[in-house]
């Protein structure tokens, strides 16, 4: 160790003194784009006529295997938009604390009424925050991107008979 | 287990061969005598004054909740112990009073490094008892999952354990970083092609629930090019760095006959010399379609267990690039979509055993179904055999006669999850 290997050493952190950054801060404000199909926190839409979509027929609350869907089925009523008598739901609610995300619930929903989110993640502060209530699902549907899959389409994706569905299914190229 | 002919992928080392109980093993690995794991230290030198140390369940060296009591002599090890069970959820009593449709998503957090091979070996159970077979296009697309998983799981069991031998002093952050790099290239994958990161609940019984997106393939190409390109980087930082060598050349080494006395399987068992991997000697879903070189390795120390994963992590990118090019059309479930909970019936008392190939050796899965008014149709009991179990109890005969930074380097060899081993 000579006295010139102490200045080549200074020489060389001085040099990197002024290199352009090759690490990129941590993105605070914009998030990254998810896949089409990325699922993560739930809505309920309303369908083509603005009316709510959930009939109220509970399927959910049976399939989802940590049974943290509760839904509260109304009475059968005409719908103001079409005229036509439909079931409605009368109270749903979601817990995402114990939600494993297993898109189970919108496979099975026969109107296409509850859809998962394109959102990376939704923290709150109190647990009462993750508990979704019928507001906030239907607050959902214009929070976020919705996720590509509903009811019918992964239905239609795996129909043993059927071709593959539209809307980013179908073979690849290559 | 099938005698075969010279492995595919053989170390450097020159090995003479024996045969025991049909099976052809290393004739250096085997030895004349086995550590007792039982031993009692009352009858121990009584000057040694032992000391008696837990490592774990909170250590982060031991891969998860698990707890090895150590009797020390000095530094080296006399007698070890595992201790199993902090991470017990109760998964197979769960699974009693779910439906069948309802499991797949539960055991995905079983192998919590290798979620896709959970779900692919209980729908095969429930398959085999229902008689159904998935279509083409559906095996093929289960293939390439399973082996674009094998390649995340390797991934990660490779860099831990450069992570246990030296941190950051040894270079083993490097390998870890890197291998967490490429891993995260796989989660993109998944997700473009299930939606979920990483509990996927893509198979279903009688098939998968997702198909592939338009130019998925070309995509999963181009990832697996470059995870192959940089494997080589994570050899030459495992074998040609003088610290990884001297702490993991010879250490543990274990004797093939012990292996499989004790039901190890995977890379354990193939980095001994056995030549065994249920992939090629019982193909399931589309395996028997490509030709798989199974890579054995005879010096069946902590370096070769290591070794034969890097170089089974290639084999699983060639086979499964093999397979996107030539993905057969047509549906891709051979049952109608699940509406119900209670969509898929067995008849009762239906028994049924199937074993398949996990990163880390055989994932059986024991189904008894069972049916009733109230609950529909459910297992009676699902027993779920996981590798890494088999594996721990390999411990007590490694440990003695290492030090006590051998020990890190002996689990991280073996590669256990615990969230598997007590489910």
């Amino acid at each position: 160790m000579s006295l010139s290997d102490s200045f080549a050493a200074f020489g060389i952190g001085f040099r990197n003194l002024f290199r352009p950054k090759v690490t990129a801060p941590l993105p605070w404000k914009e998030r990254r784009p998810r896949a089409e199909r990325y699922r993560a926190t739930f809505a309920l839409v309303h369908d083509a006529h603005g009316d709510e979509a959930c009939i109220g027929c509970k399927m959910c609350e049976k399939i989802c295997p940590s049974q943290i869907i509760v839904v509260t089925g109304g009475p059968k009523a005409e719908s103001p938009n079409t005229g036509k008598k439909r079931g409605w739901c009368a109270d749903f609610t979601l817990d995402l604390n114990a939600c494993i995300a297993c898109e189970l619930c919108v496979q099975v929903c026969p109107a296409d009424a509850i859809v998962m989110l394109r959102v990376q993640e939704q923290p709150g502060f109190d647990r009462n925050e993750l508990l979704l209530t019928m507001e906030k699902l239907y607050a959902n549907e214009k929070l976020a991107e919705a996720s590509w899959a509903d009811g019918s389409k992964l239905i239609a994706m795996q129909e043993p008979g059927g071709a593959t569905a539209a809307g980013g299914a179908g073979e690849g190229g290559a | 287990m099938a005698v075969s002919a010279a492995p595919a992928v053989s170390s450097s080392l020159a090995t003479r061969w024996t045969e025991v109980g049909g099976v052809r093993v290393p004739v250096e690995l085997v030895t004349p005598g086995w550590p007792d794991p039982h031993m009692d230290l009352s009858t121990y030198d009584p000057e040694a004054d032992l000391m008696a140390l837990n490592m774990g369940p909170q250590h982060p060296s031991t891969h998860g909740v698990l707890r090895v009591k150590v009797w020390l002599d000095g530094e080296t090890v006399v007698k070890a112990i595992p201790y199993v069970g902090y991470l017990h959820r109760g998964v197979e009593k769960l699974c009693e009073k779910l439906t069948y449709v309802q499991i797949t998503p539960i055991v995905d957090k079983n192998d919590y490094v290798s979620p896709m091979m959970n779900e692919l070996a209980v729908n095969m159970a429930f398959e085999a008892a229902l008689g159904v077979e998935p279509p083409p296009r559906a095996q093929v697309l289960r293939t390439i999952l399973a082996e674009i998983q094998r390649i995340a799981s390797h991934l990660i069991s490779v860099g831990t354990w450069g992570l246990d031998m030296g941190g950051a002093i040894g270079g083993g952050a490097t390998v870890f970083l890197y291998c967490m790099r490429e891993r995260e290239l796989i989660l993109d994958l998944f997700e473009e092609l299930t939606g979920g990161r990483f509990h996927y609940n893509t198979h279903t019984v009688g098939g998968n629930r997702h198909d592939l997106p338009a130019g998925w393939d070309r995509k999963a190409i181009e990832v697996l090019d470059r995870i192959v390109a940089r494997s080589e980087e994570y050899e030459r930082f495992l074998v040609d760095n003088p610290i990884c060598h001297q702490r993991a050349r010879g250490i543990a080494v274990i004797d093939p006959l012990l292996a499989m006395e004790c039901g190890a399987s995977g890379p354990i068992l193939r980095g001994s010399g056995v030549d065994f991997d249920l992939r090629r000697d019982a193909p399931y879903a589309a395996y028997d379609q490509v030709e798989l070189r199974v890579p054995v390795r005879t010096e069946g120390d902590a370096l070769a267990r290591a070794l034969v994963r890097i170089d089974e992590l290639r084999e699983s990118a060639r086979v499964a690039k093999l397979l996107l090019q030539g993905v057969p059309e047509g549906p891709i479930c051979a049952l109608k979509p699940v509406k119900l909970p209670g969509a898929v019936k067995l008849q009762e008392g239906e028994q049924v055993y199937v074993g398949i190939e996990s990163p880390r050796g055989e994932l059986g899965t024991w189904l008894l179904a069972n049916t009733d008014r109230k609950l529909g149709p459910h297992p009676y009991r699902l027993k779920i055999r996981p590798p890494s179990l088999h594996a721990l109890s390999l411990l007590p005969y490694l440990c003695p006669g290492h030090t006590l930074s051998d020990v890190v380097v002996i689990i991280g060899s073996l590669d256990p999850i615990l969230g598997e081993v007590d489910r």
